[in-house]
């Protein structure tokens, strides 16, 4: 596919090219308060790349916070209605940590059945009953989105100091999860793409010069050369493992205020309430963000809460982004179908490494910092355990 | 909190007190601040060994309301806590409420750090904690006590009351709209302990769980009506919120109602009751007819 | 409860009334049986004291389509459980005043001592509450069906800001 140029003089034609084709959504300046949130633009003069980041990851246009799951009116089985359908999409400005994430949500959301030497032993045994995997369910919200949607991306020529994709096989220029990337080269943006879909965006544009993506490709080798944590991946879910009961999980969690703010902020965290509301005879059933982080989560009817306290919860989200995500994932490859670019990360890590939690934690608690406290504790406690071992004998 | 040739700085003192107060034993642990990991950022942290003092820090970074973490702290022996003004506060209503015991607190007081520095980048003026600077409890006072200042004259609400109804509605709907139903602002806020908040209520659902304005208005308005006579204007819910909402707009309001109609300002003294859990028999009525 | 209903010619308004058991829904009654007449627009919610009344059932029925509330007890000094509506008159000039900065006119909700010997003030009270919320109009601010479950980010915008 051939990288072609948009220079920044045509960005506002571009720009209202893409707003004919479809609703356009872009990040737009947060009205009296720092930031931006992708919105629906009309036109160039609405998009805001000013921000490293939006406040709110892309994931919301594909998981709202509030999702109509369907309506009803009470009394009757037939008035059940299923939302409207979304229109077609183009959304720009997503940044590679943004669009990495939906692949992974991609997993959650439209996981393939597995092969048939990958189910579960119970479902051949039993014959009774229909052991269904829900690893293979399609959410279909979710998944019209998806379809529905074309993704622009903006490549990160200057990462932030909560920024960290590199630790976590991502890139600030990278086209995992894109159709078309723009990297910015002063005066004009270099329109990479990676799909046919992003591909029709750019057909007619002017073709990018040897140069033009030379410069790029500087570019994206000093961005990434900025961040500078990076973190033995490959052992990390056994040492998670070896450390779940080490005290540095109650130093670690102290000052959370077990808020919802990292989950919500989260390109990659997924969990969700449903709940029924109805009012005057009509009623819907909806989809919410919830957190793992909340004291409530857990709860369950009985009044039992199986994690009561903040350092259950903190290490609970930390193993599953770290542990449990990558084994339950363990081994499954990339389908291209699904718009996987460049090769997946492997163990796959429930984080993209966009830093939006750390600097959005109220608490000034950092994910980072977490990983390397639990790499050094674990490390001593596994030392003197062996030592003890050692005298034992 | 510049350290001045020989003089030592408020963090130093900070450290040293630490560290005698957990070699003697008269506390079994320090509630403060350490460095974070970017720039211009503090986390609290909870010191327990003497040689970990050196961890502490204390300057104009220094600005969440450390009692929010002392209802929920289950913590064996006496516990330190280094309190500014509007933490100390908070500590007086927390002690009040039986959320914490005095006998169990050994308050380190300091002056709030945002009254020494003209010049803080973050957070903005808005966010900013109002009242007095200074700890109103406290067993001993570190560093220097900073200069009183004005009575808050609450401009900020008359201004925004010249608007009409409709503006107002508009104004605070807009900005409210941002919310994401996070409850950072709830979880930093030290008068927020009870076990299940009425947001989180589901038989009934009082409120329902998406950020459907009316529903994210009710719960706004009714936080900042559980706040009556308990606030104390710290600012750690706006400085929390995520989504740049100007919280401290309807919390001064609530502050500036009990203060016109009951005489209370919130948090100053162990030995007045709480505003709203009392009454006076000649109390105005004049919206009652 | 749609953005096309158009108010009828003449608008009743619904008032939610909270009225505390041993004075002024007693005095209700004896408006009642003494057939004073006054406007069919409140629907009693009987509650033990005035004391009873949280300042979120208020907002709950503006919520669900009340036009106005009104709270009403027993004269202070006269409280059945002695302190009850002392503590609420503190709880109620805080919602009032709150309510007002926030853009409810001034008028949709209302609070009351009557006692109950006193139906025809009762029945006067009712008048007035009825008149001043139909000069306000229905109330078309917190109404849950403003954004009747469709998804966020098809209606919220995210208040963001628009080109002019």
């Amino acid at each position: 596919m051939t990288s072609r140029i948009v220079t920044k003089k045509d960005f506002s034609r571009f720009v209202a090219g893409l707003a004919k084709q479809a609703e356009l959504w872009a990040p737009m300046k947060l009205k009296d308060a720092d930031g931006s949130r992708f919105g629906r633009v009309k036109d160039a003069r609405e998009v805001c790349f000013d921000y490293l980041n939006t406040k709110l990851p892309v994931k919301e246009l594909f998981f709202p916070q509030r999702e109509l799951l369907f309506t009803f009116k009470t009394g009757t089985r037939e008035s059940v209605q299923p939302p409207q359908p979304v229109a077609e999409r183009i959304v720009l400005g997503v940044r590679p940590c943004d669009a990495a994430a939906l692949l992974l949500f991609d997993r959650v959301f439209m996981a393939e059945p597995l092969p048939a030497d990958r189910q579960p032993l119970s479902a051949k045994e039993d014959r009774k009953s229909e052991i269904v995997d829900c690893r293979s369910f399609v959410d279909p919200y979710y998944q019209q989105r998806r379809e529905k949607t074309t993704l622009v991306g903006l490549a990160c020529n200057e990462p932030g100091p909560a920024c960290f994709c590199t630790a976590l096989a991502g890139s600030p220029h990278g086209s995992a999860g894109l159709d078309l990337l723009l990297v910015d080269i002063d005066e004009r943006y270099l329109a990479v793409p990676t799909t046919d879909k992003g591909e029709k965006l750019v057909t007619g544009l002017p073709e990018a010069k040897k140069a033009d993506e030379e410069k790029a490709k500087q570019l994206a080798e000093a961005a990434g050369k900025t961040m500078k944590f990076a973190l033995d991946m490959a052992g990390l879910k056994s040492r998670l493992d070896q450390g779940f009961e080490s005290d540095a999980w109650d130093e670690l969690a102290l000052p959370c205020v077990n808020c919802g703010v990292c989950t919500y902020v989260c390109p990659t965290c997924h969990c969700f309430d449903v709940t029924d509301e109805e009012h005057k005879g009509k009623g819907a059933r909806l989809r919410t963000w919830d957190s793992c982080q909340f004291a409530l989560f857990t709860r369950h009817a009985s009044g039992h809460n199986p994690r009561p306290t903040g350092k259950d919860r903190m290490r609970q989200r930390t193993l599953h982004k770290f542990r449990y995500f990558p084994e339950a994932h363990a081994g499954l490859g990339h389908d291209p179908d699904r718009r996987h670019v460049g090769s997946c990360p492997a163990p796959l890590m429930l984080c993209v490494g966009c830093g939006r939690c750390i600097v959005e934690c109220p608490a000034g608690i950092d994910l980072r910092e977490t990983l390397c406290t639990l790499e050094e504790r674990i490390k001593d406690a596994v030392q003197t355990a062996e030592c003890k071992v050692q005298k034992a004998k | 909190m510049q350290s001045a040739k020989g003089k030592v700085t408020t963090q130093e003192q900070i450290r040293a007190r630490a560290k005698e107060l957990l070699e003697q034993k008269l506390v079994t642990a320090v509630l403060g601040f350490r460095e974070g990991s970017l720039p211009g950022t503090v986390v609290p942290t909870l010191v327990t060994k003497p040689e970990q003092s050196d961890s502490l820090v204390y300057d104009e970074r220094c600005l969440h309301n450390l009692a929010a973490y002392l209802p929920r702290l289950k913590h064996k022996g006496k516990l330190a806590v280094i309190a500014s003004g509007p933490t100390s506060r908070s500590i007086v209503n927390l002690i009040k409420e039986n959320q914490v015991k005095r006998e169990n607190l050994y308050i380190i007081g300091v002056a709030g750090p945002e009254f020494h520095h003209k010049d803080t980048k973050a957070p903005s003026v808005r966010n900013r904690s109002r009242g007095t600077p200074n700890p109103v409890l406290c067993d001993e006072m570190v560093g220097d006590k900073a200069a009183e200042p004005a009575e808050d004259d609450y401009a900020d609400i008359a201004a925004f009351e010249k608007l009409s109804p409709e503006e107002r509605w508009q104004e605070l709907t807009e900005d409210l709209s941002r919310c994401i139903r996070c409850y950072a602002c709830r979880q930093s806020c030290p008068n927020c302990y009870c076990p299940t908040c009425f947001v989180d209520s589901s038989q009934p659902q009082w409120v329902g769980r998406t950020t459907d304005d009316s529903d994210t208005i009710m719960f706004h308005i009714m936080r900042a009506m559980h706040m009556a006579g308990r606030c104390v204007e710290c600012g750690a819910c706006a400085r929390a919120c995520p989504m740049g909402i100007d919280l401290m707009r309807l919390n001064r309001k609530v502050a500036l109602i009990v203060r016109d109609r009951f005489g209370h300002v919130s948090g100053m003294s162990l030995d007045t009751p709480l505003p709203l859990a009392c009454f006076q028999t000649d109390d105005k009525q004049e919206f009652i007819r | 409860m749609s953005d096309e209903q158009v108010p009828a010619p003449e608008f009743h308004p619904r008032i939610v009334a909270f009225l505390c058991n041993w004075c002024s829904y007693a005095g209700a009654d004896l408006a009642g049986i003494s057939r004073i007449q006054y406007p069919a627009s409140i629907r009693v919610i009987r509650v033990p004291c005035s004391g009873r009344v949280d300042p979120f059932f208020v907002l709950k029925a503006l919520q669900l389509g009340a036009d106005g509330v009104l709270i009403s007890g027993c004269h202070p000094g006269d409280c059945h459980y002695l302190t009850g509506n002392y503590v609420a008159r503190r709880r109620f000039a805080v919602l009032n005043d709150l309510l007002q900065f926030f853009g409810i006119e001034p008028g949709r909700v209302m609070f009351s001592w009557v006692s109950a010997a006193e139906g025809e003030r009762f029945a006067q009270v009712v008048r007035d509450a009825t008149e001043q919320v139909k000069k306000l109009g229905p109330l078309n601010r917190l109404a849950t069906s403003k954004t009747p479950f469709e998804d966020a980010m098809q209606t919220a915008e995210c208040r963001v800001q628009k080109a002019k």
